[in-house]
């Protein structure tokens, strides 16, 4: 020991760790005596590429046996794979018990460590492989490139990186603070010509120390820890947590991450000292609690939680509680919740069952009933709540319903609605099952009726007598009826004549008050619909305290724009209700919503009225205040009197018209121009503003002659026509008086005077009498009409039956010149005849066309041509047809025809005498018909009877 | 010898025991068409890359194209289409369920590589695939069907590559991208068994003249046998 020994490593060995990236050097040390352990110091040279290239240098210190295999570990940043590594060391005795001075040996040999040799022959490997990294630490990756030309580009997670060349096909990259990215891992690539070539880092975040570390029993017999280990580390190979304790020196693996069981042995150990380790490739995080058993007692959840009786207002609960051994108490606490709400809460010392009797309960009323219990002696924590719902039983209705009524009377007989609000949950006490409605007539005390009305109905309908009534309303549950409510029917009509006054509407609803009527009076009640624009009415009341002047109806049914209508009643000391007041309002008023429709009367050259009374003020969305009235005019003309330039909506100009009378609907347009084109729009308007902009009306004014037109050509047009159809009324006597029949001579009363005053031989002519020996013929050949007035004999007033055709000419050589004498005698008629058809039956001679006017030169045609004037004698002949003029018999023939006088004019005659006009006797006129001859045959005449 | 021969019975009785798990698992349905229809629509579902490979992709982290390039289907891993093609309906079924066993292995294997959804899907759709698959070979087994022994296209007759699991490089890096190019593969290969599926619809479709039964009474004696299936699995170690 006193001399300085030669000692060196021999032996040296390198290898190489891939996956932890480590040389691995072991030797010994020879040349130890037996026994002899010495301090030693071993200097350490590693090498890269060329063994004069070193890179790293350190000493190891450890005691040295004979014959003793050293190892120590060096962890290379760079990927051992990628580089030669050269290692040699050398020693010196580091032990007091050899005197200074000390020496360092030589140096061993270098010894090569080179990992390449295992690469087989791809083009390109990339270094460390699956490497185990923390995250935020720095790493460095390597490339092996076999093929010098191969251009090659590294990157990490896609992103290009660069790197520095270490040797001639070497490339490293340093990583600095390497981010998590995945549990699958990060990707490094290297690509060449060839297929990419890389690695994948795992990242492990950084390993947390466990949180909230706490212990617990159960039942003092397991003891519970549990933790928070914070977040993952985010690899696939978890981190390992252990719980240690250090009385007992016993430790165990956790198989959970966040909790671990510790089994309580039989020695009683009351007090543990537990540590938790969490450990993972780069860290140990280690927590510690002391931990007494009896003060972490953290029972059991109760069970079997039920209600035992349960009434209207009372229920028992019953539980058990899962022992913990020692005969030890537990402090259970009794919760009562109502509507999600702890509403009462009992403290219950429990052994084994637990009992307790909730009371002031709500009949019909669902509760829950819940239950945790804790250790009594060592409170701790509270055991897992329990719960169990319960409903107690009903009980009568505890409240009289709301009712309200609406008279009607019909026939003067009052017809009652009776409404009533549905009972609270508060009140009901159970499911409402009817209502009962009892009537009862205060004018006949005996008589009483009852009505049922099932629920959830909210309104009846009663009739009435005119006599007071008082109605009692009931609700009915299975238990019970509630108190009653009692409305007051007077048989009378109700006084309505109330001035109606307005009410404004705001947020919150209709601010109304009211003035007192009576000093007895006990209430008041305003009612509304709450949707009046929808029938039937929704009823809506609102009972006030006889003190109440005032109120505040809101709704949520209220809607801007509609118009409510309230009635304010006060309600007596005998529970009549009067009304008080009647008021409407707008919760908004709102600009009309439509226009009326306007009718253009009284239209005029100079004005027209328009009037919209159709139009109903009431139902619109607002009070109407009036009315716009629009006029244009197509000349553009300066505004009319009392109208105001203005703009229109549509940014036309027009004159406006304000009418601020919403019941007046009419309006005169005065001072127009005739023959015009005007326009007009009549919109109302509200507070809000007027209604919509609707089209103009056009109206046109009339010029000024079309009143005349109107006024006196439509009247004369009537008189005519009352003319013209009192003539044709009166026609016979207007024929009467203008153109008489032809006196009948026999008839004549003259005849009688003649007779008694002159000559009594004075007689009429017989016809046998005279021989017509000429016979005056007026050809007119146009422009003459011909009237032939001729009696309107009835051919039963001729005495023949058959036609007979007289020829009165005579032949020209019988003609002896004037007579002092014309005798001229009507010809009769036959009707037959001329029903027979006139052609048919004139003789057909061979010198006269058949069915021809001829000239008069023949009897024939003369014949005919009388006929047919008779035939036409109802009305005028044309022209040209008629040849014949007939003569009258009382006319001169002098003073015949004026306008056409004959060719040759009679002379004068001496006398004019009157021949009866007569029907021949078919016996007399003819003889019969021969053979040939027929009815052609010329008539002659006897010459005796010639007058002279 | 005797260790060669266990080489070639082990796959065999995996197979074997994969094709009766999936003739356990439900009733088959009688009806053809209807059953053909739905192996359609499952390789069409399977064939789609959102279900699997495209998840893998994602949760690799392998979304690079210039990593995707390299995503391609690796040659040997799954019958070409072309082969398939040329497969009796019979060794077509019995190479779809081969080939389907060896996708459940490799499902399993990757549980860790995988997102969980679509490992769990995909494995259903396998299995649920592998039973129709079964119960098309019993209704083909049981029918005259001369189409359900002849190949789906006249050609030299079937070859297929040997259906082995892909090696596991050692490399996590090589690792990733050898298993997109399975997936890749396993994706193809639905797509390509979906078209033979559809092409026995259009047949049936055209001809109507034979039932299944009798046609494949009469083509059975015609029927090449596929030899790599043979391999791995024997004739008459099949289900009968």
């Amino acid at each position: 020991l006193s001399e300085p020994l030669p000692l060196t490593p021999e032996s040296l060995k390198v290898s190489i760790n891939s996956t932890k990236q480590c040389l691995h050097l072991q030797w010994t040390v020879h040349n130890l005596d037996y026994h002899q352990e010495l301090k030693m110091v071993f200097q350490i040279q590693i090498s890269r590429f060329k063994a004069s290239n070193v890179i790293w240098m350190g000493n190891y210190s450890t005691t040295v046996k004979r014959n003793q295999v050293l190892h120590w570990s060096w962890e290379s940043e760079l990927p051992l794979e990628c580089a030669i590594h050269f290692v040699r060391m050398r020693t010196m005795v580091d032990d007091a018990r050899i005197p200074a001075p000390r020496f360092w040996s030589n140096w061993s040999s270098w010894e090569k460590a080179d990992a390449q040799n295992s690469l087989g022959d791809h083009p390109l490997y990339v270094f460390p492989k699956d490497k185990l990294v923390e995250e935020g630490s720095d790493v460095t990756i390597c490339y092996i490139s076999r093929n010098h030309q191969d251009n090659i580009s590294c990157y990490l997670e896609d992103e290009l990186t660069y790197g520095k060349q270490l040797d001639q096909n070497v490339w490293a990259f340093e990583l600095k603070n390497v981010s998590f990215h995945r549990k699958t891992g990060t990707n490094f690539y290297c690509k060449g010509q060839g297929v990419p070539e890389g690695v994948v880092l795992f990242v492990s975040k950084v390993l947390e120390e466990p949180k909230d570390f706490s212990c617990e029993t159960r039942d003092l017999k397991t003891v519970t820890c549990t933790w928070d280990p914070g977040s993952d580390t985010g690899l696939i190979q978890l981190p390992s947590y252990t719980l240690f304790e250090s009385f007992s020196g016993k430790k165990t693996l956790c198989k959970h991450r966040n909790r671990c069981d510790w089994q309580v042995t039989q020695d009683s150990q009351e007090v543990y000292n537990f540590t938790l380790v969490a450990e993972n490739y780069f860290r140990k995080r280690s927590v510690s609690i002391l931990f007494n058993l009896i003060h972490g007692v953290h029972p059991l959840a109760p069970y079997n939680l039920f209600p035992k009786s349960v009434s209207a207002t009372n229920a028992t609960m019953t539980w058990k509680v899962s022992s913990i051994g020692h005969n030890s108490a537990l402090l259970c606490q009794l919760q009562l919740l109502g509507e999600g709400k702890v509403i009462q809460q009992h403290n219950i010392s429990v052994r084994v069952n637990g009992e307790y009797l909730l009371s002031e309960l709500k009949p019909d009323t669902e509760y829950m009933a819940r239950v945790h219990c804790a250790y009594a002696d060592h409170f701790w924590k509270w055991s897992e709540l329990i719960s169990q719902n319960f409903t107690t039983a009903e009980a009568a209705p505890s409240e009289a319903p709301d009712v309200w009524r609406d008279v009607t009377f019909v026939s003067g007989h009052p017809t009652v609605t009776l409404f009533w609000k549905p009972l609270s949950k508060v009140h009901t006490n159970g499911k409402i099952l009817f209502y009962n409605v009892v009537v009862e007539n205060l004018d006949e005390p005996s008589s009483l009726e009852v009505l049922s009305v099932p629920a959830p109905a909210n309104s009846t309908k009663v009739t009435l007598n005119q006599s007071s009534y008082q109605i009692y309303v009931t609700a009915h549950n299975s238990v019970g009826p509630s108190p009653a409510s009692a409305v007051a029917i007077s048989g009378h009509p109700e006084n309505e004549n109330v001035e109606e006054g307005r009410v404004n509407g705001t947020e919150d609803g209709f601010h109304m008050s009211w003035k007192p009527q009576s000093r007895n009076a006990t209430g008041y009640v305003v009612e509304w619909c709450d949707d009046p624009q929808n029938l039937p009415c929704v009823l809506r009341w609102k009972n006030l305290g006889p003190t109440n002047t005032g109120t505040v109806i809101s709704s949520d049914a209220f809607r801007p724009g509609v118009r409510y209508d309230f009635r304010i009643y006060e309600i007596s000391a005998k529970g009549m209700a009067h009304l008080l007041e009647k008021k409407a309002g707008y919760l908004k008023e709102l600009a009309p919503s439509y226009n009326p429709e306007v009718a253009t009367i009284n239209l005029t050259s100079h004005s027209f009225t328009l009037s919209w009374k159709d139009y109903s003020t009431e139902s619109q969305t607002g009070f109407i205040q009036g009315y716009y009235v629009y006029l244009k005019s197509k000349t553009g003309e300066k505004c009319h009197r009392e109208f105001e330039k203005t703009v229109l909506p549509d940014n036309s100009v027009g004159c406006k018209y304000t009418i601020d009378n919403p019941d007046q609907k009419t309006l005169v347009v005065k001072d127009l121009q005739p023959e015009s084109v005007y326009e007009f729009f009549v919109t109302p308007y509200t507070s809000a503003g007027e209604g919509p902009l609707d089209d103009f009306t056009k109206v046109t004014t009339p010029d000024d002659y079309s009143h005349i037109l109107i006024h006196i050509i439509l009247p004369m047009i009537f008189c005519v026509l009352v003319v013209m159809i009192t003539c044709y009324l009166k026609s016979q006597w207007l024929k009467d008086k203008c153109y008489p029949d032809i006196p009948d001579p026999y008839k004549s009363s003259v005849l009688s005077l003649i007779k008694f005053k002159e000559n009594p031989h004075i007689t009429i002519m017989n016809v046998n009498d005279c021989v017509p020996d000429a016979i005056e013929v007026v050809n007119k050949p146009e422009g003459s009409k011909i009237q032939f007035i001729g009696t309107r004999k009835s051919p039963t007033e001729t005495k023949g039956t058959k036609p007979v055709y007289l020829d009165l000419l005579p032949t020209e050589k019988n003609y002896s010149g004037p007579g002092p004498c014309i005798c001229f005698e009507n010809f009769t008629y036959n009707q037959a005849a001329s029903d027979l058809g006139y052609c048919g039956h004139f003789p057909v001679t061979p010198q006269a066309p058949h069915c021809q006017l001829g000239p008069l030169t023949s009897p024939e045609n003369l014949l005919k041509t009388l006929e047919q004037n008779y035939m036409n004698s109802l009305g005028e002949i044309p022209a040209g047809e008629a040849n014949l003029n007939y003569v009258s018999q009382l006319a001169s023939p002098m003073s015949g025809d004026k306008e056409s006088p004959p060719a040759n004019p009679p002379e004068p005659a001496l006398c004019s005498e009157y021949k009866m006009q007569m029907a021949i006797p078919l016996g007399l006129a003819s003889p019969a018909p021969s053979k040939n001859s027929s009815l052609s045959s010329t008539a002659l005449l006897d010459p005796s009877e010639h007058c002279h | 010898m005797r260790a060669q021969r266990m080489q070639r019975t082990l796959p065999s009785l995996v197979l074997r025991l994969l094709f009766l798990c999936t003739v356990a698992t439900g009733k088959c349905s009688g009806k053809y068409h209807e059953l053909l229809l739905q192996l359609q629509r499952q390789a069409d579902l399977m064939q789609d890359t959102s279900t699997l490979v495209d998840p893998y992709i994602r949760f690799q982290g392998l979304e690079s194209p210039k990593l995707q390039e390299h995503c391609r289907e690796h040659p040997g891993d799954f019958p070409s289409e072309d082969a398939l093609w040329r497969l009796s309906r019979q060794d077509f079924l019995r190479t779809l369920n081969v080939t389907l066993g060896l996708v459940l292995r490799m499902l399993s294997a990757l549980q860790q590589d995988l997102p969980e959804a679509a490992q769990q899907q995909t494995e259903m759709n396998v299995r649920g695939f592998g039973n129709n698959i079964h119960c098309m070979a019993q209704l083909l087994r049981g029918s005259l069907d001369p189409e359900a022994a002849e190949p789906t296209q006249p050609g030299p007759g079937p070859t297929l590559p040997p259906l082995l699991p892909p090696m596991p490089p050692s490399s996590t890096f090589q690792r990733k991208l050898r298993n997109c190019r399975f997936l890749r593969g396993y994706h193809r290969f639905m797509r390509a068994a979906g078209q033979v599926l559809r092409s026995w619809g259009e047949r049936r479709g055209r001809s109507r003249r034979h039932s299944p039964h009798r046609a494949l009474q009469r083509g059975a004696r015609r029927t090449r046998p596929f030899l790599e299936v043979r391999r791995l699995s024997p004739r008459g170690q099949l289900p009968r």
